[in-house]
């Protein structure tokens, strides 16, 4: 995978930099902290999808390992935020949400700990550490998709009562596809690592499947967070929103 | 225990139509479910909206007369009574995922 230059990898890095510099600087307006949280996953997702694509892009051949590490770190490291944000939005009052963001926090650390101790990044099945590292980036987008598509049940009831504008309810949609599609990048990451492992060239089916899932994330992303007047008006003349029967 | 705004609202039903308690509480929650609302963190603006679009037909449905009249009633006496009441909606989901998208 590191030979090839992914350019839906680097499109969706180059988004995840442009959608954190707006989150942070809303965060530095609103000084609210979900904001800031989503900003800081993307910041460090953006240097991870770049990071990760640079040698292929620029053709230099390879990071040197500590690089390859500071990169593999960062989009570990970014998940929390990402874990917190999910708990902050969805769940702010649950006991086992906090206690879901601490199990996923130290299965993260301390498998990326092992994988990484020898100096470099082995993607390999094989290793069991692998396989909680997948599990424990993996868990978040299968969360968040399941919390928005969830909360979307409820919103569109109250947006058809005025409670919600439209592009808002919407927006728990697109949020929802996000993490969905996210889980389906991580499939290829398992892909990948199998193929890897069986010292295989990775399949064109694993490059569709993961270039597809990061356009489509890319998408909607973009859809959420800077709708386009023609798709707020789309979104909006579809909504149907109840009468008052006392103006009536 | 402090009372919630659906205890305020319920208790106001109650006393501006026939209904017994549990019938209003019954009635309000029906109401409530279909508007897609949490009974634990209710608005002002948002029981506003249920008495407006959605009670006058729950309450037609239960034979009270005047169905409109008495939700515009029972409104303005939540109103009045639940002004301090009111619980901070700015970190709600919708409120997030409304400043995420910058409308």
């Amino acid at each position: 995978m590191a030979e090839d230059a992914y350019i839906a990898s680097i499109a969706a890095g180059a988004f995840f930099l442009i959608a954190s510099v707006r989150l942070i600087r809303l965060h530095r307006r609103t000084r609210e902290r979900p904001e800031l949280l989503l900003g800081l996953f993307f910041a460090l997702s953006a240097v991870y999808y770049l990071g990760f694509n640079a040698p292929s892009l620029f053709r230099f051949g390879e990071w040197p390992a500590q690089i390859e590490l500071v990169v593999e770190w960062a989009y570990v490291l970014g998940v929390l935020p990402y874990l917190l944000f999910i708990r902050l939005v969805f769940r702010p009052n649950a006991a086992w949400a906090s206690w879901s963001v601490g199990t996923c926090s130290a299965l993260l650390l301390l498998s990326t700990l092992m994988l990484t101790a020898g100096g470099t990044v082995e993607y390999s099945l094989a290793d069991p550490w692998f396989c909680f590292q997948w599990a424990g980036y993996t868990a978040p987008c299968l969360w968040l998709a399941w919390e928005a598509m969830l909360y979307r049940q409820n919103v569109t009831k109250r947006a058809r009562i005025g409670l919600c504008p439209p592009i808002v309810a919407n927006r728990y949609l697109l949020i929802g596809l996000f993490g969905i599609f996210q889980v389906l990048a991580c499939l290829a990451d398992l892909s990948i690592a199998n193929e890897i492992g069986n010292k295989m060239t990775v399949s064109l089916f694993t490059d569709a499947l993961l270039g597809g899932a990061e356009i489509a994330s890319v998408a909607v992303l973009w859809l959420a967070f800077f709708p386009p007047l023609f798709y707020t008006r789309w979104i909006t003349r579809r909504a149907v929103i109840l009468p008052t029967p006392m103006d009536g | 225990m402090a009372e919630t705004l659906f205890d305020i609202a319920a208790e106001r039903l109650e006393e501006g139509t026939e209904m017994d308690r549990l019938e209003a509480r019954g009635t309000l929650r029906l109401a409530l479910k279909e508007a897609g609302l949490d009974v634990q963190n209710l608005s002002i603006p948002q029981l506003q909206a249920v008495f407006e679009k959605l009670m006058p037909r729950e309450l037609e449905a239960r034979g009270v007369a005047d169905a409109a009249a008495t939700c515009k009633a029972v409104m303005k006496e939540i109103a009045n009574a639940a002004s301090t009441t009111e619980l901070k909606a700015s970190n709600s989901p919708d409120e997030i995922f409304k400043r995420l998208g910058g409308s």
